[in-house]
């Protein structure tokens, strides 16, 4: 090991007491936020919207739908019979050290039937890009792992896709491990605005898809650091008058997450009322019919708060919007996460093990073709150190 | 890997006796025990042959948690049962190697390394490996394992890769070469002879 941990000990321990003060600075906090919950919960919805119009489309903060505020919401009964997939992806990005000019992304998905006792169904899907339109944007420059991710991302969604398709008709939840607003079009939007429209577009076209099955989606967020539904708090207990950039920033709630607030709130199994967000993004989601709103979510597992997020016409399915709060609620009773998202990042990862057979697969393949495949000179001295264990006899 | 041939573990430890092999493989294809494998030692000029003498599954975190919780979904145990790559450990003792095309039927000069990939011995060599009987005396001299439970597993795996018609003949020239070697110990015998014959 060449980490000199003793010269980092000072800064652990400064570490371990700034934790520590903030975690006690926000349980000071937290009855404060409390009574402001309650107090937006009593405010009149239209006012509360007044106060959301004024403060403008920079406010990023959680905006009310047909729920009330402050209601919490306990579970429905779960259906006999449901049909839960997860999928989860992985990618190797490009590296211009290795042997060839590619990036893979690998799909692991898994599809149970909840009330059948049979075993899963499980799949992992790799895919290979080495085409010049794979690794080149429009302007010619490489792909970035930001790029590759919202790839990845489309191809999650198109698996849950190809998944709920094979169950039209039937209950069935569809689930993502992270928020459904595509985030590489939340980074990358104005800097490579022709590659993430196309993945957009891919993510959305698949999200369609997924509707017209009939099925449920739901992103499921755990340890969620939003702040959402705080802002909103703030914002509810502002005079409509004062309501401006300098208020807005004055947040007393500023070191709090959604999360410590809902933990206080809601019992095992109980979710809160849905929210949308506020981002430009999801007004664009929103003309395509796919707006995305969201919920916390006590899943009964060690007093964990999730952040669920589903598209507005699960949201305003009460069949739909039953099968995500009940379904999550026992696929997390024993394993804190979805019990088919574990399933599907362990189909997904790719190990180094993997890496080390894709690469000898990739070097035979280029041998055969006639090239003399190597790594640069900068990744094989980074193999002589890495490997400081020896096999010889 | 060789073309055909079903990796079943790759080498953890291992020493001149024999060697033990990890994996994750889903139920079905877990090796059994008295079969025969093979791992690939001195850089490619000898193969290892094993036999299996032991299977463990290992837990994992997934499962610990599963175990522990008040009542896994009945869809979750089938896929940790069915499904799910099991992580397993495998115990094979050294019975000889190969070098080239002829079989030695005495410890390797080398173990495998670590990692080193692990492949069932097709049914044709262990057929092959199997017909001269000097495996039985590496299999009875090794110490503080089941032995005669092993040597029975072995002799009905070599068997099994015979036809039919000449599993019989085949046994009975082991029991003789057993009788051989166990001659001092007629009680022990004996019980191999029975167990053989179950």
């Amino acid at each position: 090991m060449t980490l000199d941990l003793a010269q980092l000990l000072p800064q652990v321990s400064q570490l371990a007491t700034d934790a520590a003060d903030r975690a006690a600075d926000r349980n000071r906090r937290l009855p404060e936020a409390g009574r402001a919950l309650e107090a937006a919960a009593r405010l009149d919805p239209q006012a509360l919207l007044d106060r959301i119009g004024r403060a403008g489309t920079r406010w990023r903060g959680a905006r009310p739908t047909d729920e009330p505020v402050g209601a919490a919401y306990p579970a429905p009964p779960h259906p006999e019979r449901l049909h839960v997939m997860g999928a989860d992806g992985s990618q190797v990005l490009p590296d211009r050290h290795a042997i060839a000019s590619f990036y893979l992304i690998n799909i692991g998905s898994l599809h149970l039937i909840h009330g059948s006792g049979e075993p899963p169904q499980v799949a992992s899907r790799p895919s290979l890009h080495f085409r010049d339109e794979d690794l080149y944007d429009e302007t010619l420059l490489p792909i970035d792992a930001a790029l590759v991710a919202g790839r990845r991302d489309a191809a999650e969604m198109g698996e849950l896709a190809r998944l709920s398709d094979s169950c039209r008709g039937e209950s069935a939840l569809t689930l993502l491990d992270n928020a459904l607003l595509l985030w590489v079009a939340l980074q990358e939007r104005d800097q490579r605005r022709h590659a993430v429209d196309r993945i957009l577009q891919a993510y959305l076209t698949e999200m369609g898809h997924l509707q017209q099955s009939g099925a449920a989606l739901a992103g499921f967020v755990d340890r969620p650091g939003s702040v959402n539904a705080l802002a909103l708090v703030h914002l509810a207990g502002l005079p409509l008058d004062s309501v401006n950039p300098e208020s807005l920033q004055a947040n007393p709630f500023r070191r709090l997450l959604d999360r410590d607030l809902f933990a206080q709130r809601l019992q095992p199994g109980e979710r809160t009322a849905r929210f949308a967000s506020t981002s430009p993004l999801n007004a664009d989601f929103h003309k395509r019919g796919q707006e995305i709103q969201f919920f916390y979510l006590h899943t009964g597992y060690q007093n964990q708060i999730a952040r669920v997020e589903v598209p507005e016409w699960v949201g305003q399915d009460s069949r739909r919007l039953g099968w995500v709060h009940a379904g999550i609620l026992e696929q997390c009773r024993t394993t804190g996460i979805p019990y088919p998202l574990v399933r599907a990042h362990e189909l997904a990862v790719v190990a180094q093990a993997d890496r080390a057979a894709l690469e000898q697969l990739l070097q035979a393949a280029l041998l055969r073709a006639g090239l003399r495949p190597h790594i640069s000179q900068k990744a094989q001295t980074k193999r002589w150190t890495a490997q400081r264990r020896r096999h010889r006899l | 890997m060789p073309e055909g041939r079903r990796l079943i573990g790759r080498v953890t430890r291992c020493s001149i006796r024999g060697f033990v092999g990890g994996m994750r493989l889903p139920e079905p294809d877990l090796p059994t025990f008295g079969s025969f494998c093979t791992a690939e030692a001195q850089r490619g000029q000898s193969q290892v042959i094993g036999l299996i003498y032991d299977i463990s599954v290992e837990d994992d975190e997934l499962a610990r948690q599963l175990a522990i919780a008040e009542a896994p979904s009945p869809e979750a145990r089938a896929d940790n049962q069915f499904t799910r790559p099991v992580p397993i450990e495998i115990q094979a003792l050294a019975v000889g190697y190969r070098s080239g095309d002829a079989y030695h039927y005495s410890l390797p000069p080398q173990p495998p390394l670590t990692l080193a990939d692990i492949f069932p011995l097709p049914a044709a060599e262990v057929r092959r490996f199997t017909e001269r009987l000097e495996f039985l005396a590496l299999i009875l001299s090794a110490s503080q394992l089941p032995v005669d439970d092993i040597l029975v597993a072995a002799l009905r795996t070599a068997a099994e890769s015979r036809p039919a018609a000449e599993r019989r003949s085949y046994l009975v020239r082991a029991g003789q070469e057993c009788a051989r070697l166990l001659g001092h110990d007629l009680t022990r015998l004996d019980g191999l002879v029975r167990l053989l014959t179950v």
